[in-house]
């Protein structure tokens, strides 16, 4: 459900991450999750029987070369894929779920509450105002009266600094204010976790940087960021590090 | 404030317009042609049998000798009878002061009091009722005359004087010829005219409404028999029997059926529609994945997906509504407006139609419903990440991995194609549910458009066989008889003349074995070896110069007599008295007209005591054109005027077959209307097929650039695609043709002509469709085509 706090603007700074040890309570459990793609030309295992736990406030980065299970894990924990086999169990909003227990629709929904989804190319609709693509979120859950999600979504638009664009379609925009944006949708229904898949790979050192304050930001304010990178020198700005190859765990 | 999701709604209607308008457009085009159609089927039914109602229709009309006002104060009293008038009908032929264009029309003589009785008539200008030595013309009559009010016209009477009478006014009759296209046109005089006409004050038409049954067909026959026994009882003869209901229009089952046509036509241009919206749609989803997979990722769930796209839909039924609903009603009217005008009855006035709206209405929102819902509800179900990845909901799957037999190397083709060819060919099987649907379309618009030509070939053939039996190039009618050699030798020194055959003709009724009335009888009697009729035999035999009480009747007598066979004596009622006669054969003719027959004239003569003499001559003339037709006939009645003989009428031959084809040029033009929407239809389908066909291609576009291809060379690729499309569906439309040619005809034949007729095919049809087709084809795929070429190398690439 929403919290109530206030929206911080990002200008505050980020906390030293690195000095959040303190142990924190199990949101995601991830239990021995395969991912196997099967094609004309044969299956092609993506996960190979991963286990890993995601713990509340962390800022989680998952490393790892290109096709080395990343995504595919981070859409496992997400439902947006559905597994081969192993399990992935959410304690988010007060309940334990099986993740890839739900149906489709139920498990939109869900996903809609409880997670914050951050991807390399954006995906806002282009045809929707920068504030109409946050609002969309608030919209299809149902869960601010009108009016609230105006204000709310106006709220988030400052905190990304991009308030004086809001009647902008993306397409008139830079690539990292649609990043900012695409955050900003992200928190629409204020979630607890944020999930960025590569948010920084399509974007210059600067403006990646601004991205990672966001975020840093964020998990500043109680949120659990679970982010996905190839970019092995980001590594030292996570709380927690989990490295991927070839669809298993590595040591580094 | 609109919430995010409808503002997505309206984005997706507003942002691609030309998309927005195919879509539209394809519906509007269905829900037009239904709205048209539905309300002129409702205007029609509803105004033609109220306007002729209104009109005070006569159940009963028959043709007499002549009688007075005392004997019709008697049919006055006769039981059932509510109202009865008398009338004199004279056939006369007129022309303006000083034209040489003379008119044969029916004058009608009445009392000034009866012009509001029976058959009433509509006022257009002037008066309604004419004084002495003035006449009214019926609009038809006003037409061929084209004569202005007050104006003279110049009558020439039977004994060949001549009378001037003055034009007071222009009406329309709705009633007294209503549904006889070949009924001479009418004019209007009072029964003192007559007197100035050389005519005598006596009726010889009777009028009569009957007081119970007047829509029962029975009851009318039955109480005009009555009547016609109390006549004869009176020592006065029956020519001729017509009967009405009084809410029915005679034509009213003639124009349903044409209307039930066009109405079967626009329901498949609807359909044909909805496989376009199915097309367009399942296009708009595909589009639209990676927007399904975000309102997925962020909430959205398929129920409120599936809203969004049914609410897309009904955008589209509900603009095609705006378009269509409006035109509609104007066309519905307008068309009403047209058969009104050529049937001779009024509009009851501008309605907007309840029944054609609602159905306009649900054929907008229901058809691209249905034929949507479908893609929709396959494009809301599925998962976010087949949504990202692009893959097709409705199974048509992209192939994006090659299937292990594919990665052989593969063998020389048997036989060189040019490789962009081949691609193209490949593209135009590579959506083979989108190939199907256009193909349909196209196919059906196709073989409707080669049908309606071999409707049209097969109409004018068959009118080109009623012809055979009226092969005379100019027929020559005289007000009182001649001897055949007197006419013979005469009109042989006309130039052009080959051969002259007197003809004799009467009238009967043909009775039911218990004496009632089945039906009208007139039988022509050309001589037993004339060479100016060929008919077309069914059964039996053509009369020979012997028979006696003896005829060949028309295919329309068997409506009567379904077992009537060759050999079977029918009752005829001739000059008031029943005969038996011999039925020897019977012929192929329409049974539009009632039922035809045909006896000797050497018999007929003898019998009506003309032998060697008749009223009526037909002549062959080199030159069979209608052309020289009407110069002939002119040449004729000049000459035989001035050789002092009575001619009431020399006819080009053509003349009526010409009237008739020309009625049925405007229900082929109404078919080929219908048929061209549907052609219509299906290149809007193509042009969609192929502009979706690129746009899921532009990728593929971009790296033929990238490895050299030319603006032309994608340009032919695209173009080609829609060509194989185009052609491969004329093949399928040329096929499907023939059974659309036998029902299409079958239908129209048996409503136009009350018999089925031979089927001809015109390669006419299929090769102006072909034409047609690639052309389509051309221009459907040149936009797609053109905006493919446009695209640099970095869009291309850029793409998804």
């Amino acid at each position: 459900m929403p919290s109530n706090r206030k929206i911080e603007p990002i200008s505050s700074g980020p906390a030293p991450l690195a000095e959040k040890t303190a142990p924190s309570p199990i949101l995601i459990e991830i239990h021995n999750v395969v991912k196997v793609y099967s094609s004309a030309a044969g299956d092609f295992t993506a996960l190979k029987g991963i286990n890993a736990q995601v713990g509340t406030g962390e800022f989680l980065g998952i490393i790892g070369k290109s096709g080395a299970g990343k995504s595919t894990l981070l859409n496992m924990i997400t439902g947006v894929d559905h597994l081969t086999s192993g399990e992935v169990i959410a304690h988010v909003g007060g309940k334990t779920v099986s993740v890839h227990a739900m149906s489709e629709n139920n498990l939109a929904l869900w996903r809609g509450l409880n997670f914050g989804i951050v991807y390399q190319s954006f995906q806002l609709l282009p045809m929707l105002t920068l504030v109409d693509n946050i609002l969309f979120p608030m919209d299809l859950c149902g869960l601010y009266r009108r009016r609230a999600s105006r204000e709310r979504a106006m709220e988030l638009l400052r905190l990304v600094e991009l308030e004086e664009h809001a009647r902008k379609l993306p397409n008139f925009i830079s690539g990292g204010q649609q990043q900012r944006v695409a955050i900003a949708r992200a928190l629409a229904n204020d979630p607890p976790v944020i999930v960025a898949d590569e948010p920084t790979g399509s974007l210059d050192s600067a403006t990646a940087d601004t991205i990672f304050q966001v975020f840093e930001h964020l998990v500043e304010n109680g949120k659990t960021i679970i982010m996905v990178t190839h970019d092995n020198s980001l590594a030292p700005r996570f709380s927690r590090r989990l490295y991927l190859a070839d669809g298993e765990m590595a040591a580094t | 404030m609109m919430r995010p999701r409808w503002r997505k709604v309206f984005s997706d209607l507003l942002d691609n317009k030309l998309r927005t308008l195919l879509v539209v457009i394809s519906i509007a085009v269905g829900v037009l042609s239904i709205g048209v159609i539905a309300g002129t089927y409702v205007i029609i039914s509803e105004d033609m049998s109220v306007s002729y109602a209104a009109h005070q229709p006569a159940n009963i009309e028959l043709r007499t000798d002549n009688f007075d006002e005392d004997f019709l104060a008697t049919i006055r009293n006769t039981p059932d009878i509510a109202q009865a008038d008398g009338r004199r009908v004279v056939n006369l032929r007129v022309r303006r002061v000083g034209s040489n264009q003379w008119v044969t029309l029916d004058l009608v003589a009445m009392d000034a009091s009866e012009v509001d009785h029976l058959n009433r008539l509509d006022p257009i200008s002037g008066a309604t009722v004419p004084e002495r030595r003035e006449v009214i013309l019926e609009r038809n009559a006003f037409d061929d005359l084209k004569a202005a009010i007050g104006e003279e016209l110049e009558f020439e009477l039977t004994d060949g004087s001549r009378k001037t009478l003055k034009v007071a006014g222009i009406v329309q009759d709705p009633t007294t010829s209503a549904g006889d296209f070949l009924a001479p046109p009418l004019a209007y005089i009072r029964m003192e005219t007559l007197d100035d006409l050389h005519q005598p004050r006596l009726f010889n038409r009777l009028y009569a409404t009957v007081s119970r049954g007047q829509d029962n067909d029975d009851e009318i026959r039955e109480i005009a028999a009555q009547l016609r026994d109390r006549i004869e009882k009176g020592d006065h003869v029956v020519i001729r029997t017509r009967l009405s209901k009084t809410n029915e229009h005679p034509m009213a089952s003639t124009v349903n059926a044409i209307l039930g046509i066009l109405g079967a036509l626009g329901v498949l241009i609807v359909f044909l529609s909805s496989s376009l919206i199915a097309n367009t749609l399942n296009a708009l989803l595909n589009q639209h994945l990676r927007h399904i997979g975000v309102m997925k990722l962020v909430g959205g769930r398929s129920q409120q997906i599936l809203a969004m796209y049914l609410a897309l839909i009904l955008s589209f039924g509900l603009l095609a509504l705006a378009i269509s609903a409006p035109l509609g009603g104007q066309g519905a009217y307008a068309l009403s407006a047209f058969i009104a005008g050529k049937m001779g009855f009024t509009l009851l006035g501008y309605r907007i139609v309840p029944i054609a709206f609602i159905i306009q209405a649900t054929v907008a929102l229901v058809v691209p419903i249905v034929s949507g819902i479908l893609p929709v509800i396959n494009g809301s179900r599925i998962s976010v990440q087949k949504a990202f990845s692009g893959d097709m909901p409705s199974g048509e799957k992209r192939r994006e991995h090659a299937k292990p037999a594919d990665t052989a190397p593969r063998s020389r083709p048997r036989f060189f194609l040019p490789r962009p060819l081949l691609i193209s060919l490949r593209n135009t099987f590579r959506r083979k549910r989108r190939l199907v649907l256009t193909l349909f379309t196209l196919t059906m618009g196709g073989a409707i458009f080669i049908a309606v030509f071999n409707v049209r070939v097969t109409l004018h053939d068959y009118i080109g066989q009623i012809g055979k039996y009226f092969l005379a190039d100019v027929t020559l009618d005289f007000d009182r008889p001649y001897r055949l050699s007197e006419v013979e030798q005469a009109a042989m020194k006309v130039p052009g003349v080959v051969e002259v055959e007197g003809w004799a003709f009467i009238s009967a009724e043909i009775l039911f074995p218990d004496g009632m009335p089945a039906d009208n009888l007139n039988i022509l009697a050309p001589p037993a070896d004339s060479a100016l009729v060929a008919p077309v035999g069914l059964k039996g035999r053509w009369v020979h110069a012997n028979d006696e009480k003896a005829l060949a009747v028309s295919e329309a007598l068997l409506d009567k007599f379904p077992d009537l066979q060759p050999g079977d004596n029918i009752s005829l009622k001739i000059d008031g008295k029943e005969e038996a006669w011999q039925v020897v054969g019977i012929f192929k003719f329409t049974g539009r007209e009632g039922v035809l027959a045909y006896a000797p004239y050497e018999y007929i003569s003898r019998r009506t005591n003309l032998a060697n003499r008749a009223y009526s001559f037909h002549v062959l003339t080199t030159d069979h054109s209608r052309k020289n037709q009407d110069s002939m006939a002119e040449d004729l009645d000049k000459y035989f005027r001035q050789e002092g003989f009575h001619i009431r009428e020399a006819r080009a031959g053509l003349s009526r077959m010409d009237t008739a084809a020309e009625s049925l040029d405007i229900l082929v033009t109404f078919l080929l209307v219908m048929a061209l929407l549907t052609a219509v239809v299906g290149s809007m389908g193509l042009t969609g097929t192929m502009g979706m066909n690129v746009l899921e291609r532009t990728r593929e576009i971009g790296i033929m650039r990238a490895i050299g291809a030319n603006d032309f060379e994608i340009i032919r690729t695209v173009i080609i695609e829609g060509m194989v499309i185009g052609i491969i569906s004329w093949f399928l439309g040329a096929l499907l043709s023939f059974p659309f040619t036998v029902m299409l005809s079958t239908i129209v034949s048996l409503a136009i002509f009350y018999t089925p007729i031979d089927l001809v095919f015109t390669p006419s049809g299929f090769f102006i469709w072909l034409g047609l087709v690639i052309v389509l084809s051309v221009v459907a795929s040149a936009l797609p085509a053109r905006n493919a070429a446009r695209l640099t190398i970095r869009e291309v690439l850029a793409y998804e």
